[in-house]
């Protein structure tokens, strides 16, 4: 570690009068490398800090302060490295490291989220810890958005906040304090203090500021035609659906026009106050809790039957059923219990069979069109039923998926629209007795005596348990038919598995890790993991049923009924921990990556909003101060760099920035391939110079000679007498890094290896061409196609493809860079052969027929 | 139906005995958990457990503290220690003093299952003889 002389060493230079000798190149290489030890670190904590939100480990608030600290110390010290390789040239970043370190430290001294409580949020705005501010029923339809197939409309919700300011502007603050005041001290009646309190609430002025927030929302939402859409107006008051059921005491408006919104905000404030409200409060002596109310406010999902969904029978929860009723149009009359409803018993298991159903006669409904009124239901539809067998199964399969997620009996309010989409308008927590809990046997006797047919094989990545049929997924379209409830098998733990994470009751694989990126998204989607159990493919097989027990690392054979139960409506999730909450919100502000493309606009010090991208642009940007500007060949080989010697045709210098090369003999100015010791050198060099790479087949001949010359590196005269652009490769044992300006092409690669897969990552950037922008941008479609196949997160822009790639396993890594390394080879002058749309295609089979030949013959890896 | 395993789980750190207490639970045992020294202390002169679990360092009595004073108490329990500031030399001292073993934090929750596991062997032996 660098002592505070050299610390201090910048700083000289910055105020220092006298010019200082340039510093050896050597000397800024050293430090180069201090850099990626500390990036290094970073990235190793962020690893760590990420498994401990399986759920695996006990950790405790000194760990979440200690990483903290730790990560604060390590990206101080790279920026005082990179500010030394590039004579303090980015100073600003010592006031990102402190801005970003500070907002980490505040989130950790405090139990609720460090933020400024906003009047108003987007659906998609609400974060985790702003339960209080939004209430429960916002929350949790806020947690929904990114689940497949449960469709919230989409909303905003005016929050504490802004209710507060209604009080505050209308000065109400002392009148309601007053007349409750009376409530308790029984001078005056319920029903009196209720009237007046509601008529000086509905009596008072939105202010103009909030008044012109919730409108340009509501456009925002409702889009174009929103002043003729409808939208539901609802109260999300604090301990609504929280500890405390305040569930229907307060009003909610269906079908309210744009030109009403602001009257419906006023109402369900004033709805706090209701008769039955404060009943309530008093019967639970609730009176010293603040009262307090959000509002809701979605574009109305036009409901052609509607219904609520419970999870478990609440008087049963024993059996494996869940219960669904359902009447026509909106679900006001069926959640409110006024209306007549169809009800179903359907079995909790796929695929949902109805076990019995009573099918009533209803004859009111609140018609989706309507304006919120009870209406008369055509005749002919009133003896029907209204939900088919499919549209059944539909609902029990988002509804059972729900209750996966939450972990807890769910009370689900649905609609389905007439196109058939299902909307989720509600989920809270479905209440059970505990009487209704069956308890003769204890849990470790029920464990005891099932047959085991994995123990302790691999890792917990997220811990719980689930239940239903193995589905093996091998291939792409294995994960097409993946059913919603199944238990996903697979042998490697692929990224590429995400996309079915989220319908999955538990996940197995043979090979993985904690760090990887499917455990990863297992946490995010709250799925039971286990990792790395090696041989599991071989033990579990197609469509046997099995519970997936990842507290214990076991899996059973069958569905083990009492344990899923018993986790579902006894065991708290650990999740409500404050320090899991700290540590979540912890994690967003740490490894997101923003800051994408180096060549970016936004590519700067401020732009960083993460640790992440404080890693990255540290990274980079020390990166470019080594390798561009100024250096000529001359003077890179002056320091030690090598001209490479290989058949195939391609400039390249390579730089050692320890452990990439191995000594060949006499010290020489080249070096050959076979004296590549970098792990993703080596990768990358079997695929550029693999087979077939290079013999495109013959193009007109003057082309041919042309673009042959541009295969060279370019020369003064086409860079306008700017330093000559070099091939360079800068090398070490776990790290690459390319930049290639090849012809009119710029592409470059960075690459390293790393001791987690976490560490682990392929940036690929490839930009440019001689032929017109159709050509290019049609070769920009068929690289992306091509790395998508190949797991990578891929952005197109015209000719521009930005590909990366994070948390493989280092052999996985080395398949890529072989890819990659055919890739640039093979695209090379692909931009002059497409001449049209259908070339892609043809040109993409043609890459795909080489690489699975290659694959074949073994030369990959 | 024999008598459950008895534990006490004292950490100031609220979520150590929150996140254990379920779990072991689960398990068969009986868990009482605390987050300060002196009332866990006055429980312990009221009743014995079985086997303790507790943090080192804590305001008022500390883990090596509380950990002597039990064993003074009851003799047959035995005492795991579980802490933050997980260095050789604190790893001594509790062995020394008499606890039955050290786990660093963060752990694993199948590292505290198989510590107890065999503390309670031990205990159960103990008790016999």
């Amino acid at each position: 570690m660098a002592d505070l002389a050299t610390f201090s060493q910048p700083f000289k230079r910055l105020f220092g009068k006298k010019k200082l000798k340039p510093i050896a190149f050597t000397d800024l290489f050293a430090r180069f490398q201090n850099i990626l030890h500390e990036n290094n670190t970073v990235m190793k904590i962020m690893a760590d800090m990420s498994t401990k939100a399986g759920g695996d480990f006990v950790f405790d608030k000194k760990y979440l302060v200690d990483c903290i600290l730790e990560i604060g110390k390590s990206v101080q010290r790279s920026a005082y490295h990179l500010n030394f390789i590039t004579a303090n040239r980015y100073l600003e970043v010592f006031e990102v490291i402190e801005k970003l370190v500070k907002d980490l430290e505040v989130e950790l001294s405090t139990k609720t989220p460090a933020y400024q409580m906003q009047r108003l949020y987007y659906l998609d705005q609400v974060e985790e810890g702003m339960e209080e501010a939004v209430g429960y029923k916002t929350f949790n339809l806020a947690r929904m958005i990114n689940l497949p197939d449960a469709n919230v409309p989409c909303g905003f919700v005016v929050s504490v906040a802004g209710f507060r300011d209604y009080l505050a502007y209308n000065n109400l603050f002392e009148g309601i304090d007053a007349l409750m005041k009376r409530l308790e001290d029984g001078t005056d009646s319920v029903e009196n203090v209720s009237r007046s309190i509601r008529l000086m609430i509905l009596g008072g002025e939105i202010p103009p500021y909030l008044r012109q927030e919730i409108l340009s929302a509501a456009k925002q939402i409702g889009g174009p035609k929103a002043e003729e859409m409808l939208y539901s107006v609802r109260s999300s008051a604090v301990g609504e659906d929280g500890d405390w059921s305040f569930a229907g005491l307060y009003d909610s408006f269906l079908n309210v026009p744009f030109g009403e919104l602001l009257a419906g905000y006023k109402k369900v404030m004033a709805s706090l106050y209701s008769q039955s409200s404060l009943e309530y409060r008093i019967r639970k002596n609730l009176s010293h809790m603040e009262m307090a109310i959000s509002v809701l406010y979605q574009k109305m999902a036009a409901g052609r039957v509607s219904g609520v969904f419970y999870s478990l029978d609440p008087n049963w929860p024993e059996r494996p059923e869940s219960v669904l009723s359902a009447g026509w149009g909106l679900g006001k009359l069926v959640v409110e219990g006024e209306g007549p409803v169809d009800s179903f018993r359907v079995q909790r298991d796929p695929p949902h069979f109805v076990t019995e159903q009573r099918i009533v006669r209803k004859d009111r409904m609140i018609a989706s069109t309507g304006q919120g009124v009870i209406e008369e239901v055509p005749a002919a539809m009133q003896e029907d039923p209204c939900l088919n067998p499919d549209e059944i199964r539909q609902i029990a399969e988002v509804g059972l998926m729900l209750e996966r997620f939450f972990k807890i009996p769910l009370d689900v309010e649905w609609s389905l629209d007439r196109e058939g989409k299902l909307w989720i308008l509600q989920a809270r927590r479905l209440h059970i007795e505990a009487a209704k809990q069956s308890t003769h046997e204890s849990l470790q006797e029920i464990v005891g005596r099932q047959r085991v047919l994995l123990a302790e094989r691999g890792m917990i990545a997220y811990r719980g348990v689930g239940t239903g049929p193995i589905t093996l997924v091998e291939t792409h379209e294995d994960l097409n038919r993946f059913p919603s409830g199944g238990v996903l098998v697979s042998h490697y733990a692929h990224p590429w598995l995400a996309k079915a994470i989220p319908k999955a009751s538990a996940i197995v694989t043979d090979i993985g890790t904690v760090a990887g990126h499917m455990a990863t998204v297992a946490r995010e989607f709250r799925v039971p993991a286990i990792v790395g159990a090696e041989g599991a493919t071989q033990v579990l097989t197609e469509n046997m049923e099995v519970t997936v027990d990842a507290e214990r690392n076991r899996v059973y054979e069958g569905c083990v009924d009492e344990l899923v139960k018993h986790q579902l409506i006894k065991k708290p999730t650990f999740e409500i921990t404050s320090e899991f909450q700290q540590l979540r919100r912890l994690l967003k502000k740490i490894t997101p990556l923003y800051l994408v493309d180096p060549d970016g606009a936004d590519f700067d010090a401020r732009g960083c909003k993460t640790i992440h991208d404080l890693v990255r642009f540290i990274h980079q940007k020390a990166f470019q101060a080594l390798t561009r500007p100024g250096e000529s060949p001359r003077q890179l080989f002056k320091q030690g760099a090598k001209q490479l010697k290989s058949n195939v045709p391609l400039d390249l210098v390579v730089i050692d920035i320890g452990g990439g090369l191995a000594k060949d003999g006499e010290e020489n100015s080249y070096v050959f391939p076979r004296q590549f010791t970098s792990f993703p050198m080596q990768a990358f060099w079997r695929g550029l110079s693999s087979p077939q790479t290079w013999d495109t087949e013959p193009v007109s001949v003057d082309f041919k000679s042309l673009m042959a010359s541009l295969i060279r590196t370019q020369t003064a005269e086409v860079t306008g007498g700017r330093a000559p652009m070099i091939n360079l490769a800068v090398i070490g044992a776990n790290y690459l890094n390319l930049s290639l300006p090849l012809g009119y092409h710029y592409t470059a690669v960075d690459a390293a290896v790393g001791p987690s897969p976490r560490n682990n990552y392929i940036f690929f950037r490839f930009v440019g061409g001689v032929t017109d922008m159709t050509r290019r941008s049609r070769r920009a479609v068929l690289l992306s196609s091509v790395l998508e196949q190949a797991d990578f997160k891929v952005e197109v822009n015209g000719d521009l493809v930005i590909a990366r790639l994070t948390d493989l396993e280092k052999d996985q890594i080395g398949e890529r860079l072989f890819l990659i390394g055919k890739l640039i080879g093979f695209a090379r002058q692909l931009d002059v052969l497409l001449k049209a749309d259908a070339d892609i295609d043809f040109y993409a089979k043609k890459f795909a027929d080489q690489m699975t030949a290659v694959k074949a013959s073994g030369s990959v890896s | 139906m024999q008598n459950k395993t008895s534990i006490c789980i004292l950490d100031d750190e609220p979520i150590v005995g929150d996140r254990l207490k379920p779990e072991l639970e689960d398990d068969g045992y009986e868990v009482e958990i605390f987050i300060d020294s002196a009332s866990a202390l006055e429980r312990v002169q009221q009743r014995c457990f079985d086997i303790f679990i507790t943090d080192l360092k804590m305001e008022g009595v500390d883990g090596i503290g509380f950990l002597e004073r039990v064993k003074k108490l009851w003799p047959t329990s035995e005492v795991i220690v579980i802490t933050g500031y997980g260095t050789l030399e604190t790893a001594r001292e509790s062995l020394i003093k008499g606890a039955y073993d050290f786990i660093p934090k963060p752990f694993r929750i199948e590292d505290i299952r198989t510590a107890v596991k065999k503390a309670k062997k031990k205990v159960k032996h103990q008790q016999k003889d």
